[in-house]
This record gives C-alpha cells, sequence and structure tokens, in this order.
C-alpha cells in the first residue's frame, strides 16, 4: 500500500529527477526481493515436491510419485477440522477488527502526543515468545484460575462453567494472539485518513454512528482488509491456541500438519495436507487481490 | 520402500530441494547417501574409554539430576554441552539433519531403528565397569527385543501407562481402562497426545496387540475410543499439571511423571495412580552413542558414571523414573510408597507390552486411526 501512494500520488516537490529514484527503489528492493522470492519458491517447491514423497523406516522423507498422500486427504476427518478452521479464522477476524476499530481510532485521531507511546504499548508485549504469552493465557483461563474466579465471584459463572477446551476459549486465544496484527494497520489508515470527511460528515448531520460507519469505516476499508488478511492466514494456520486452549472437539488444521511433521513424522503427508490448506488460501487472497485492485483503480480514476 | 535405512543429512537435503526445484525429481529417487561400508567398519570398532573431549548431551529436558552433572565435569575434568528435544521424532529429526551429539536418549522402539539405520556405535559393556549391575540384574535388557544382545545400548530408565486420578472428587477405582469411561469424571478426562499409547490402551482393552497396524483391529479401536471422546476433556500429555490444577479429575498418565508429582502435591493422598488389569504399556529410554559422536570416549565414561550407585540413587530420587540397575530397588519403592504401582518389576517386562515398530502400511494405518481418533 505504500507503493501505491508513492506511485500513485504526486510526488513532493524538490524528490529528484524521477528516473534516478525509480532506479533507486528498483535497487533498494532488489536484494530483499529476490531473497524472499528464492526462499519462498525454494521451500514452496520443497513442500509440493514433498507432498508426492513417502517416509523411509528412520522416518525421513523420500521423494517420489505417488498420490496416496492426497488420496489421504479425503478423509472425512480433515474436512471438518478444515472447516472448523475456516469458522475459527472468521470469527477471529470479526472480534478483532470489532476490538482494533476502537483502539485504532482513540490512538490516532485523539492519542496527541501519547501516540507513540500507546502503540509501543501495544506492540512491546508482542517482543515476549508467542508461546509462552498463549501459556500465561491459559493459566489466566483455567478452571481454577483468576478470571472464571472473579466471575464466580460476582455470579457470572458457576462451578461447572469453562473456557479452556471449548471454542470460545481457542478463538479467546486466537484473537489474544493476532489483535495486533489488526490495530497497526487499521491505525495506519487513520493516520493518513483526511480528517476533515469527518468534520464533513458532521456537518451534514451525520451522528457519531452514521459518521463512523459512512465516513471513517469506508475511509479506511484497505487497512481493515490489510489488517483481515494479516489476521486470518495466520489464524488459520496456528496450532498453539488450539493446542493449549482447545480440547478433542476444538482441533484445527494447523494442529494436524504439525502432528504430521513432529509426532507422526509423515512429512509427506503434512506437505500434502499443507497443500491443501494453502489451496483453501489462495482463494481469500486472490479475494483480496482483487478487491484492492479494484480500489486502486477507483483511486486512480 | 527399500528395507534398508538411508540417511539423509542436512547437505543432502538441501540437495534434494535444489534438485527438485530444477525438476531433477525422479520417481523412487531417495537422494540419500549410498551405504558405506567404511562407515559401517567405523560403527563397529570398540569405543577407548577415555577423555576425549567435552561432551555433547542430547535429552529430554531435566532427565539428570544437576548434581549428578555437576559431580561428572569435576571429576574428568570436560564440559557436558546440553541440549534437550522435546519428542523421539524432533531427537531423530536433528541427528538426521547432521547434528553431532555424544550421547542421546533413545527409547526401545528409536533405539531399534536408530541401530538399523546404522546411527548408533556399538558399545562393549565389558569396557564398562558399573553395567554388570544392569545387565546381570534384569535379564530381560541382555537380549532385549529391540536391540540383540545390547549391542547398541544401555538401558536407562523404565516405565508404565497407567492412569492418575483425584482420589478426592472419584473416590476409588476399579484397576480397568473401563475407569476412563468413568461417568463421575465425565468432561474432565484427558488422554496423553501420543499416538501410541492412546491406540495402546484401546487395544489393550479389547484384548489386542499394543502395536496393531492390522485395519480391521484399528477400526475395533477407533470405534471404542469414540465412545471416550465426549468423555474426554482433551489430548495431553502435561498430565501430572492438568491433574494438580484441577483442569483434569482423570488422566492417562507415565509412571514416572506421576511418582515426580509426588514430589510437588501438598497432599499426595488426594491423588491416586493406577495400571489396568488389561495389561499396561511398558517403555524403557536407553543410553546411546551416535555413529558420528565427537567424543564417544566421553560418553563412554558418562554412562559409565551415571551407573554408579550414587548417581543411580540420585538420579531415580531428582527424576520419578526406575532404573534396571540391581541395588536401586529400595530407593524407588521408597520414593513411590503412595503409589506403589509406579514400581516396574521384571514381571512387566514383556515383549508384548512395548510398542514397537511396524511396517509401513501398519504405520500408515495407525496414522490413519490416530488422526480420526483426535479429529474426529
Amino acid at each position: 500500500m505504500a507503493r501505491r501512494n508513492r506511485s500513485g500520488t504526486a510526488r513532493p516537490p524538490g524528490a529528484g529527477p524521477a528516473v534516478s529514484g525509480a532506479r533507486l527503489w528498483t535497487w533498494l528492493m532488489l536484494p530483499g526481493t529476490l531473497w524472499m522470492t528464492g526462499f519462498l519458491l525454494a521451500s514452496l517447491l520443497l513442500v509440493a515436491t514433498l507432498a508426492f514423497g513417502t517416509t523411509d523406516p528412520l522416518g525421513n522423507p523420500r521423494f517420489g510419485l505417488n498420490t496416496d498422500n492426497f488420496a489421504a486427504l479425503a478423509d472425512p476427518a480433515y474436512r471438518t477440522v478444515l472447516l472448523r478452521s475456516l469458522g475459527y479464522a472468521l470469527i477471529t477476524c470479526l472480534i478483532c477488527l470489532a476490538v482494533a476499530y476502537p483502539v485504532a481510532y482513540a490512538i490516532a485521531l485523539h492519542g496527541g502526543r501519547f501516540k507513540n507511546l500507546l502503540i509501543a504499548a501495544i506492540v512491546v508485549p508482542f517482543f515476549a515468545n508467542y508461546l509462552v504469552r498463549m501459556y500465561g493465557w491459559s493459566v489466566v483461563l483455567s478452571d481454577d484460575g483468576p478470571l472464571l474466579k472473579a466471575l464466580r465471584a460476582i455470579g457470572i459463572a458457576d462451578d461447572g462453567t469453562k473456557i479452556l477446551q471449548t471454542g470460545p476459549g481457542v478463538i479467546a486465544g486466537l484473537v489474544y494472539g493476532f489483535v495486533v496484527f489488526m490495530i497497526i494497520p487499521l491505525y495506519a489508515a487513520m493516520e493518513r485518513m483526511d480528517t476533515s470527511l469527518i468534520e464533513a460528515g458532521r456537518d451534514l448531520y451525520g451522528g457519531p454512528l452514521r459518521t463512523f460507519l459512512f465516513v471513517t469505516v469506508p475511509a479506511t476499508r484497505q487497512g481493515a482488509a490489510a489488517g483481515c488478511v494479516l489476521v486470518f492466514l495466520p489464524a488459520m494456520g496456528d496450532f498453539v491456541s488450539a493446542q493449549l486452549m482447545g480440547g478433542p472437539d476444538q482441533i484445527m488444521i494447523g494442529n494436524l500438519i504439525q502432528d504430521k511433521f513432529f509426532q507422526g513424522q509423515n512429512w509427506p503427508l503434512g506437505s500434502a495436507l499443507t497443500m491443501l490448506l494453502m489451496a483453501v488460501l489462495l482463494f481469500g487472497m486472490l479475494g483480496y487481490l482483487r478487491r484492492t485492485r479494484k480500489d486502486e483503480a477507483e483511486a486512480v480514476r | 520402500m527399500s528395507p534398508e535405512a538411508h540417511s539423509l543429512s542436512r547437505r543432502s537435503f538441501l540437495r534434494a530441494g535444489t534438485a527438485a526445484a530444477l525438476g531433477l525429481s525422479v520417481a523412487g529417487c531417495g537422494f540419500a547417501s549410498e551405504d558405506d561400508p567404511a562407515g559401517k567398519a567405523a560403527e563397529e570398532t570398540p569405543i577407548d574409554v577415555k577423555v576425549d573431549g567435552d561432551l555433547v548431551y542430547f535429552n529430554w529436558a531435566d532427565f539428570v539430576d544437576p548434581a549428578v552433572f555437576e559431580g561428572f565435569e569435576k571429576e574428568y575434568g570436560v564440559k557436558v554441552v546440553q541440549s534437550n528435544f522435546d519428542s523421539m521424532e524432533g531427537m531423530a529429526a536433528k541427528l538426521n539433519a547432521g547434528n553431532r551429539y555424544d550421547i542421546i536418549f533413545p527409547t526401545a522402539k528409536w533405539s531399534e531403528r536408530l541401530a538399523a539405520g546404522g546411527k548408533l556405535r556399538t558399545i562393549d559393556h565389558a569396557r564398562l565397569k558399573n553395567a554388570e549391575a544392569v545387565f546381570g540384574g534384569y535379564d530381560y535388557f541382555a537380549d532385549p527385543w529391540y536391540d540383540p544382545g545390547s549391542r547398541h545400548t544401555v538401558p536407562f530408565t523404565m516405565y508404565k501407562t497407567g492412569i492418575g486420578w483425584r482420589r478426592d472428587r472419584l473416590g476409588d477405582l476399579t484397576g480397568s481402562w473401563d475407569d476412563l469411561w468413568n461417568d463421575k469424571a465425565k468432561g474432565k478426562v484427558f488422554v496423553l497426545d501420543d499416538r501410541d499409547e492412546v491406540l495402546g490402551m484401546g487395544a489393550l482393552k479389547l484384548g489386542l496387540d499394543v502395536t496393531t497396524g492390522d485395519p480391521n483391529d484399528l477400526a475395533r479401536i477407533t470405534d471404542t475410543l469414540r465412545s471416550l471422546r465426549p468423555r474426554l476433556r482433551g489430548f495431553s500429555s502435561d498430565s501430572y499439571n492438568n491433574l494438580l490444577n484441577g483442569n483434569a479429575d482423570m488422566t492417562q498418565a507415565w509412571s514416572g511423571d506421576m511418582a515426580a508429582m509426588l514430589a510437588q502435591a501438598e497432599d499426595p493422598s488426594v491423588f491416586g495412580f493406577e495400571v489396568a488389569r488389561e495389561g499396561a504399556p511398558v517403555n524403557s529410554d536407553c543410553y546411546a552413542i551416535p555413529a558420528d559422536a565427537q567424543h564417544p570416549g566421553t560418553a563412554m565414561l558418562f554412562i559409565d558414571y551415571m551407573l554408579r550407585p550414587e548417581n543411580v540413587k540420585k538420579n531415580i530420587e531428582y527424576i520419578g523414573y526406575p532404573m534396571p540397575v540391581r541395588g536401586s530397588e529400595d530407593t524407588y519403592s521408597a520414593l513411590v510408597e503412595p503409589f506403589p504401582q509406579c514400581l516396574v518389576t521384571t514381571d512387566d517386562l514383556k515383549d508384548d507390552r512395548y510398542f514397537r515398530n511396524g511396517t509401513a502400511k501398519g504405520e500408515q494405518h495407525r496414522d490413519a486411526a490416530w488422526t480420526d481418533v483426535k479429529a474426529g
């Protein structure tokens, strides 16, 4: 998106001749792009070819040309788990949107001189290892943990209420794990937003809610779309949340893939599952790309 | 698939990746190094028992009393460089990737696989001063199924699988795997997050072979386990924490973990541990020296040092797992006095109670069954 601004909007005056500027950017981008493309393609090809492979007696993957691994995916268990993962990731996205919008709005438009401090307060906890934070979260949500104790004390929960090993428990973990990926792009979008639009909305007698829904949300929808992608993709592949917060009925596709690679040491089947997951995610990404391209076309026009 | 095992070093794995990237992959081509007769001979050469460098040690976390390490470092003037694995598969993957260790601790099943794959040096027991207490005291390990003649391994610990439960919430149990289906514990039951243990539990309940790879057997096992599923709270190998923090009323558990829990429980009488009369899976961890160990002499000294009676005692008390070393029995029975069923006796050691390596097809069937059990 940053790139669109650079190419789509007028360059600031005094930025030098256009050609050498463009060339500089190309050169600066080259190493990173090559690095990413090279390793992405290499690992993708490895996974793609392994999916047709077998496992030798020591558990080492061997390359081959058999389709057993894809045939094994017909097991209805995989469909159930895949659909469940899609559902969890979608709900996670929606909750993250609901949580992140007010946060980003408050910081971007009313943060004043505390803006950077507030953003740091949100980002710094993410320096701690994801797994450690999730473990901590699972302690907070456990049967004898502080949250349920407090809820029991005020009479909202009873002795039988539990959060761990339930669907909402897993989603709570996912939201907790990934909400920052929604806040940051939304914050960036709101920072860039022309605030006179909000004033215009008010001038036209829009209440705060209407102004928010019909002015702020459309103006920041690119940030929201980026946030959704950033949350949805890792949520879909996550295995930690379902492992720590879920029970037998909350297994996600990430757990199955992790099982194949680690416990079962069946890398070929794990690779086939990964391909399946990627195919599903690709649909989502294509939708996103089409959406942003349309937006870009409109913006240019 | 070829029956002989091929090693796949990190380098050959990368080479394989490149070849695949170039579209050179050929059906059935293994990209593995060929059998190497010189390497075979080196693996068979007896190891000189002497300090030949620092010890690069690879084990489960917290599986040796730190005081024992300190003693070893002091006595032999070496350092112990520690790293840990969290699963047998993870350990094998690290080994296969070309990481070099001097001593590793595979389970019985993995000892067999690694030895068959030419990944282990042979160990001459005659050169270990304290080996007699193991092989003289526990005949079973003189010629175990997983390593004929114990040529590549020395047993380290033994354990069984049973049921740990909250006596204060459920009272007494009946001593059968059926107890996991106990209505009083419904929704508070955990089973281990382990394919072999869970399928093995189902097999024992039905009187089948614990490592069956037969599709009909496995179908019966998954049916049985399906009826357990609505009662399950989860798959977790963190059994004693689940009991301690109240998330579990009952859980499938390894005997050694339950013994270790005794040290942490404020009131051990709240808990119980039973071994089902239908039979309990039994397992042992071994000492082994990888074929590419750089300091095998130090590793031999370390094994010998670990087998000294005073160190065996310290380790048993530290980790809660019994060791097949003559003379250590009293230490362990004192430790697990509240849970006598944690004891592993020579009667428990039976080939058909071990999880063994299956055929490739059988393993595939077991994998699919485990997916069914887990994903339902």
